[in-house]
């Protein structure tokens, strides 16, 4: 094999929420009839639908009589030989709704196919074309949505007169596409600029080959989710259409039933069942049609499939109470044991694990790590942002912030001192900010939210805050997607500024950026901080952009503390093998030029991490103990490691010497 | 001198932004003429909004220029005519993108990409012989198994692996000249080196030219034989990468090496004063674009457009103060970034 580059074994599953859906090593299949069976919506809607395609194929077979035999007395009531009993002429009810299946199956389904096919021409056309096409065609979707559909049915069915199945399937068909047309549109626009089209495209491919082939399997769910809508809508109004006798008055249908038991004041006449079932039916195919939409809808998308944590297979969680924690002016926040999983629909995933650390006032702390080693999720657990939309809870451990334990308190105390005592910064200032406010407008709703201060307090102080940031406070009037995104990104740190907090939480804020910018910014940052005296602790993938600013680092690795220390003496003398790989990750700009390697292979997946060491199948240096025994955080030079090579006073370089000819193969790929 | 295996001649790409009658031009690409030789990785370096990715997809024949031309080894992209010819081209061209999680369509699996690129460019390969293909394009990006690989969807995949994935159906073009738009720039420090490895080894082993767009300079540093430094739209100063970042000529060049974070080195301070960011370049005057972020402009750079004139062995800058290297007065060549550059006695007066 002429494999080049260090590759990346595939063995480990990516983490995150990938992990979720990645089993489809069995098969799409099985996986479907997996997600199926386990949904209960999905259970009671395909049960359903089962059913009444039964019905609609089988009728002759299963229906006792001929549905429009008039051979029984009228009017009799429900019995062991007529379980619905019979109509005013004398025919069986069970035998007609069994028939009249079949025309609602036909109508949806048909009335299904016809605007969806109707839906996904115009509106991915509409979306892809773009230009007078797309204006013409959403003109168009936008007068349908708009027209009152039943009158309008009303009216055309009026024209013709006892309307057959054929005209109901083409004029409900030929109204009921819009609303899906409209949803696939604003998909497609969506889809419009990912790069896989432009990769299609660049490729060569045909404009048709792009739509059909490339877009439209990306939106099956938005398809599946288009037709079930119509089909419902479609049995709805095609039974109602019957009843008000617009269809054929002999046709075998539920509305026809409805209209014939209506004529006869079934419901006063003791035939009350006559008038009832056809209803039930109606409302159980609608049912099943909705049961699947929202089923699909869940099985498609794994957010809205969330989960309690199940407490018995997670290390139960303590009682807390209050912490008698004595206040210690220096320390401005300490963090005790915390542990943090993620509900999964097999085991939690324990994505912080039993981390403690201190933060002294002022200081400057750079969390590091690869993405999937927990270092975002630490973040939101300090600033206890988990919980829904991210099913994260925190199973152990204080997060004591001026001598109080965050855990422990209520939303409402958490929204009083949240942006006064500590505000966070989030890495995408697109997505944190909202798009349809001002600067001004954004910043006036945290201060009107958080403080009582008067608006000509809040105009002064926002100027204020954004000259701190070098944003002139003529682009408080700007909208966000006016700014740059260097602008962007320091206006989010001009919000966090507005109450001068104590300690400023940042989730890798410069990573969108390019170098001169986030360069910039990270000088920005530090000024500030030593101006104004708050403690941040700043998450980042890249460890040399945090080496001139942060006073410590905490390395992070599978959930757990790998090392920690002074700044300095970590990049002058890295312990932790991992460590040590991180640092080695990147070309310099200066020096003589060397072969880098990097860290081969993957974080490992936090729902099954390796035995032992969490980093030993990626680690140069691991010997055999590594694999078995979990180390522990040791104290060597002042500064925290977790290692086994440094037990007993060794050093990793005792080792280098030994182990240098026996790195592990499929860790040096 | 032979012809290279691309050529471009005063490429310019204007884009028309505003409404119908009060239209007003960004000049996304002004007049860039560039080479790239037969195996040579070319770094194109820059901020976001400098126009490199403009420059991507014109090579890769997604926008059209507004002016100017691409010569193709020798002959000129404007003489397609016929599809077969077109996709001949985007065989030798194919390019790679920036985003991994929104490159490869996520309704497919693996194979699929790699799969339509072959069939489309490589018709009279059998069916057993595309699915051989694909696998051996999956393992030389070290993609392993690449059974097991190319039956798996993207969201099985790491970020890491998704853009060894881009590059897979790139090389199933058997193309000559890669086009790399930021391929590590979404992707994490420790995983950004295998993707360079990468690059540098399929140019060894497949004989690929690469165009590797980029704005960390230390990457450029680290793969490619020659730099090209974009700013606003024009290409402001090239030459050997060696060259080019341990001797920047333009400020601009200057700015960027210091901006690096390098925790070997001291903090750079040049910068920290600097906020800005490139412009937009709508309806431009005559002048210097980057005279205004300029420490060291002076009054020609107003009024005059500095053009590349060559100070030094293949050193070409746009820049009306910087000079050559005889004339360097800071007596140390070897200097980057922190120090002053090599200006003339005006410009610092």
């Amino acid at each position: 094999m002429s494999s080049v580059g260090a590759t990346e074994p595939l063995g480990t599953t990516p983490t995150g929420p990938a992990l979720q859906v990645a089993e489809a090593r069995r098969g799409v299949g099985a996986d479907l009839w997996r997600a199926v069976a386990h949904n209960r919506k999905a259970v009671v809607g395909v049960a359903l639908l089962t059913f009444f395609l039964v019905l609609a194929l089988f009728p002759g077979q299963i229906a006792p009589d001929d549905p429009m035999a008039e051979i029984y007395s009228p009017g009799l009531g429900p019995s062991i030989h007529h379980w619905f009993g019979t109509t005013a002429y004398g025919q069986d009810i069970l035998s007609q709704l069994i028939w009249g299946t079949r025309q609602s199956v036909v109508i949806a389904f048909a009335v299904g196919g016809l605007a969806t096919a109707i839906a996904v021409l115009v509106g991915v056309s509409a979306a892809y074309l773009g230009g007078i096409a797309d204006g013409v065609l959403s003109l168009i979707t936008d007068v349908i949505l708009v027209i009152p559909i039943f009158p309008l049915i009303i009216v055309i069915a009026a024209y013709e007169k006892n309307a057959g199945l054929f005209t109901l399937v083409v004029v409900l068909g030929a109204l009921g596409w819009s609303y899906g047309a409209r949803q696939l549109r604003s998909q497609t626009l969506s889809l419009r600029n990912r790069e896989f089209l432009e990769a299609a495209r660049v490729r060569g491919e045909r404009r048709f080959y792009v739509i059909i082939f490339e877009i439209l399997p990306t939106m099956t769910s938005l398809i599946v989710a288009s037709f079930l809508g119509a089909a419902l809508y479609a049995v709805l109004f095609a039974a109602g259409l019957q009843f008000i006798g617009l269809g054929d008055p002999n046709s075998q249908s539920w509305g026809t039933m409805l209209y014939w038991a209506e004529n006869n004041e079934a419901l006063g006449a003791n035939m009350v069942l006559w008038a009832i079932m056809p209803g039930v039916c109606v409302a159980l195919l609608g049912a099943a049609f909705a049961f699947l939409n929202y089923a699909f809808d869940e099985i498609s998308n794994p957010a809205l499939r969330m989960r309690n944590l199940d407490r018995t297979r997670v290390s139960a969680r303590r009682d807390l109470g209050f912490a008698d924690v004595p206040l210690d002016s220096e320390k401005i926040l300490e963090v005790r044991g915390l542990s943090v999983a993620y509900a999964t629909h097999r085991d939690p995933v324990v994505a912080v694990d039993r981390v403690d650390f201190d933060l002294a006032r002022g200081e400057f702390l750079g969390v590091v790590g690869e993405s999937g080693c927990g270092k975002s999720t630490l973040l939101y657990a300090i600033a206890q942002l988990l919980g829904p939309p991210l099913s994260g809870e925190i199973t152990e451990g204080q997060v004591i912030f001026k001598g109080r334990d965050m855990v422990t308190l209520s939303q409402r105390e958490l929204r009083h001192i949240r942006w006064r005592e500590f505000s966070v910064v989030m890495q995408s200032a697109m997505n944190a900010l909202n798009p349809v406010l001002t600067i001004a407008a954004q910043m006036r709703d945290a201060c009107e939210a958080h403080s009582g201060m008067s608006s000509k307090e809040i105009a002064s102080r926002s100027k204020e805050v954004l000259r701190l940031v070098s944003i002139d406070p003529i682009h408080l009037d700007s909208y966000p997607h006016q700014l740059s995104g260097g602008m962007r990104q320091r206006a989010m740190i001009a919000m966090a500024l507005l109450f001068t907090p104590d300690l400023i939480i940042m989730d890798e804020p410069t990573s969108a950026l390019d170098v001169v910018a986030q360069r910039s910014l990270m000088v920005q940052i530090k000024q500030l901080q030593e101006r104004l005296g708050f403690a941040a602790i700043f998450v980042t993938h890249d460890m040399s952009l945090v080496s001139h600013f942060s006073d410590r680092l905490l390395v992070m690795y599978a959930a757990q503390v790998a090392e920690f220390g002074e700044t300095a003496q970590l990049f002058d003398k890295p312990l932790h093998p991992y460590s040590r790989g991180l640092l080695e990750a990147f070309p310099s700009i200066r020096g003589p030029k060397v072969e880098l390697l990097g860290i081969p292979g993957l974080p490992p997946d936090l729902a099954r991490p390796p035995a032992g060491c969490r980093f030993s199948p990626r680690c140069p240096h691991a010997i055999a103990e590594c694999r078995v025994t979990e180390p522990r955080l040791l104290e060597v030079d002042g500064e925290l490691v977790r290692c086994l090579l440094y037990e007993n006073g060794a050093r990793l370089d005792d080792h280098i010497v030994d182990t240098a000819m026996a790195v592990s193969p499929e860790a040096a790929g | 001198m032979s012809e290279p295996l691309l050529r471009t001649v005063g490429l310019t790409r204007h884009f028309r932004v505003g409404r119908l009658f009060f239209g007003r031009t960004l000049h996304a690409v002004d007049d860039v003429d560039l080479t790239i030789g037969s195996g040579e990785i070319v770094a194109l370096v820059g901020e976001s909004g400098s126009g490199k990715s403009t420059i991507a997809r014109l090579l890769a024949r997604v926008y059209k220029p507004t002016r100017g031309e691409i010569y193709f080894e020798g002959r000129p992209l404007s003489r397609l005519r016929s599809r077969r010819q077109r996709l001949a081209y985007s065989s030798d061209v194919p390019m790679v993108f920036q985003d991994p999680y929104s490159s490869i369509n996520p309704a497919y699996r693996i194979s699929h990409g790699i799969g339509r690129g072959i069939k489309l460019h490589r018709r009279d390969l059998s069916r057993g012989r595309r699915t051989e293909e694909v696998e051996r394009v999956l393992d030389t990006v070290g993609l392993i198994p690449p059974r097991d690989v190319l039956r798996k969807f993207p969201y099985e995949l790491s970020g890491g692996q998704r853009q060894r994935v881009g590059f897979a159906q790139a090389l199933a073009f058997r193309p000559k000249l890669i086009i790399a738009d930021e391929p590590v720039s979404m992707l994490d420090v420790s995983i950004r080196i295998g993707i360079l490895n990468l690059m540098s080894r399929l140019r060894e082993r497949e004989g690929v030219s690469f165009l590797y767009i980029t704005h960390d300079v230390a990457s450029a540093r680290y793969i490619a034989d020659r730099v090209l430094v974009m700013y606003a739209g024009h290409l402001v100063e090239e030459g050997p990468t060696e060259d080019v970042l341990q001797r920047p000529k333009h400020p601009y060049t200057q700015l960027l090496v210091s901006a690096v974070p390098d925790p070997r080195a001291p903090l750079g301070i040049s910068d920290e004063k600097d906020v800005g960011e490139p412009p937009k370049v709508i309806d431009p005057r005559e002048g210097c674009r980057f005279q205004p972020r300029c420490p060291y402009a002076i009054a020609t750079c107003e009024q005059v457009t500095p053009v590349l004139r060559e100070l030094g062995p293949r050193r070409l800058v746009a820049c009306h103060v910087a000079e050559a290297d005889s004339q360097d007065r800071t007596g140390n060549p070897e200097t980057v970034g922190d120090e002053p550059p090599p200006l003339s006695a005006e410009a610092r007066a």
